[in-house]
């Protein structure tokens, strides 16, 4: 089989695109965040389609106006949030496999539905590797996002691949709309009184404009008595109770460790259902008992 | 003292200790979590540490009475891990220790004896955390102690000694903070380009030396890690 360097040129793109492959486990004894994909099962569903490894890297995005040409063929899945996806000016499908031919245009366009759209590429994208991972972020590799310009290398068989567009499987979206987000008690759980637990089951919280790969804030405030803790463990999933009473949810790049009280832990599965909302919109936990 | 364990979760479970694990009890700390680590490092992905905490992330969690058990096992050995003493040079000099001056005027304390309270501890490395490469040390003279700026600095540099609290670190990155900036250090904390990209275990000790501004020019004209003694 013919594999070549090729390149993926960044025509357009706003903030916070980066390169993601599953992150730097075993890296968090030396305070490096595990920066993994926001959305798993989406970056998982791209490489399974196109038959990569699962730690193959990907193209994480959330603004519109993203605009990539490909040098040369190759076959690419796009996947996690709903957007307009054009191929060449043409409007193609938003989710699933696409081949790709000698300098073809991808431009996603308004993300209608969700907030993260993945592209992953047969073979996975080849760019720098620092402490096992492509992932980028700010203090380990030399650029922490993708900027307009940039050349993204990959490789190429030089033929347009070939694949069954019947028997693909849908991309099933229904979590991005889903307000229900399953939760574990956190270590600190039993220090809120039962009033202030049943109050934070009991309500919806909105996603405030705090939201980034660290973290997402929520609006609503709750009444916080206990003090900070010794600076202990946290994971992307953790929600932190801050010393002024907001929810700290932490997502992908978070640190290793914190000084707030742990007080939920998202279920892994739905940390995407939390990771795809956009600012303005809502969600309620509910408590699954360990 | 038998630790607590908390379940959160098919993938995490804390061990927890009702006590800062510091001093004599950090030995006991690393020891369970290097047993853990050797017992179930076929189930287990990683493990994180704080302060009074191990949480294990588990690939495959096992049945709660054996991981149990073998806490109640562990608890029996006595076996004093293997640590190193690192010295890092740092400038006290006013000119990288921004806030040496007010701290000085709060604590009504002489900058000298500041300098020379901060250089004569030896400190311990507990756990890495906030930052890549930040060390979270203990063993600060409490007559250091300063509580953390209410409005925090929008950059301190990479290198900034700095008191924060009960605590003293080293700032491995540009990075935004509530700490005290004391001094400088020409040794880097974090290098990205190496594996592991830091010098220091949990365990080790870390001292200070104070350094000159002439000197601090020479050794970060070519930063590089430190060697133990």
């Amino acid at each position: 089989m013919i594999k070549d360097w090729t390149f993926a040129k960044i025509l357009a793109t706003g903030p916070g695109t980066s390169i993601r492959d599953l992150g730097r486990l075993g890296y968090a004894q030396y305070g490096v965040p595990l920066s993994g994909p926001a959305d798993l099962q989406a970056f998982l569903w791209n490489n399974h389609l196109l038959q990569n490894n699962e730690n193959d890297a990907q193209l994480e995005l959330s603004q519109p106006g993203f605009k990539i040409q490909f040098l040369a063929p190759t076959l690419i899945s796009i996947s996690g949030a709903l957007s307009k996806v054009k191929l060449n000016n043409k409007l193609i499908n938003n989710t699933g496999l696409q081949e790709i031919n000698f300098e073809d245009i991808l431009e996603i366009g308004n993300i209608e539905s969700g907030s993260i759209v993945y592209i992953g590429v047969k073979h996975g994208f080849q760019s720098e590797q620092i402490l096992k991972s492509r992932s980028q972020l700010k203090g380990i590799t030399k650029t922490f996002q993708i900027a307009k310009g940039d050349e993204v290398p990959y490789f190429t068989n030089q033929e347009i691949p070939q694949f069954n567009r019947l028997s693909q499987v849908k991309w099933n979206s229904r979590y991005l709309s889903e307000e229900l987000v399953r939760v574990f008690p956190g270590p600190e759980w039993n220090l809120l009184t039962p009033h202030i637990q049943e109050f934070l089951l009991g309500q919806s919280f909105h996603i405030s404009t705090m939201k980034n790969s660290m973290a997402v804030q929520l609006e609503e405030l709750i009444p916080n008595e206990i003090p900070g803790i010794a600076s202990a463990p946290v994971f992307p999933g953790t929600i932190q109770l801050t010393s002024g009473g907001k929810l700290l949810c932490l997502l992908q790049d978070a640190q290793v460790t914190g000084g707030y009280p742990r007080i939920l832990q998202v279920m892994e599965d739905d940390l995407r259902i939390l990771a795809q909302k956009k600012p303005g919109q809502k969600l309620r936990f509910l408590l699954v008992k360990n | 003292m038998n630790p607590e364990i908390k379940h959160i979760g098919p993938k995490l479970t804390e061990i927890s200790w009702p006590i800062w694990m510091v001093g004599d009890l950090l030995m006991k700390r690393i020891q369970v979590e290097s047993s853990i680590q050797k017992k179930f490092s076929n189930e287990i992905l990683e493990t994180r540490a704080g302060y009074q905490t191990i949480c294990i992330h588990w690939k495959e969690k096992p049945e709660n009475e054996v991981l149990s058990k073998f806490l109640n096992q562990v608890q029996n050995i006595s076996k004093t891990p293997e640590f190193n003493v690192w010295e890092i040079p740092v400038c006290y000099d006013p000119t990288f220790g921004k806030d040496l001056k007010a701290v000085s005027e709060t604590k009504s304390m002489q900058i000298q004896e500041i300098i020379g309270l901060h250089s004569e501890s030896s400190y311990q490395l507990n756990f890495y955390g906030f930052l890549p490469g930040f060390m979270y040390l203990s063993g600060l003279n409490p007559l250091l102690t300063h509580p953390r700026k209410a409005v925090p600095d929008r950059i301190i540099e990479a290198g900034s000694v700095a008191i924060g609290g009960n605590q003293t670190g080293i700032y491995p990155h540009d990075s935004p903070g509530g700490w005290h900036v004391i001094g400088k250090t020409p040794t880097p904390f974090f290098d990205p380009f190496c594996d592991p990209p830091v010098w220091a275990k949990p365990g080790d000790q870390i001292r200070f030396t104070p350094i000159t501004m002439a000197e601090y020019d020479r050794m970060s004209a070519h930063p590089k890690f430190p060697k133990a003694k």
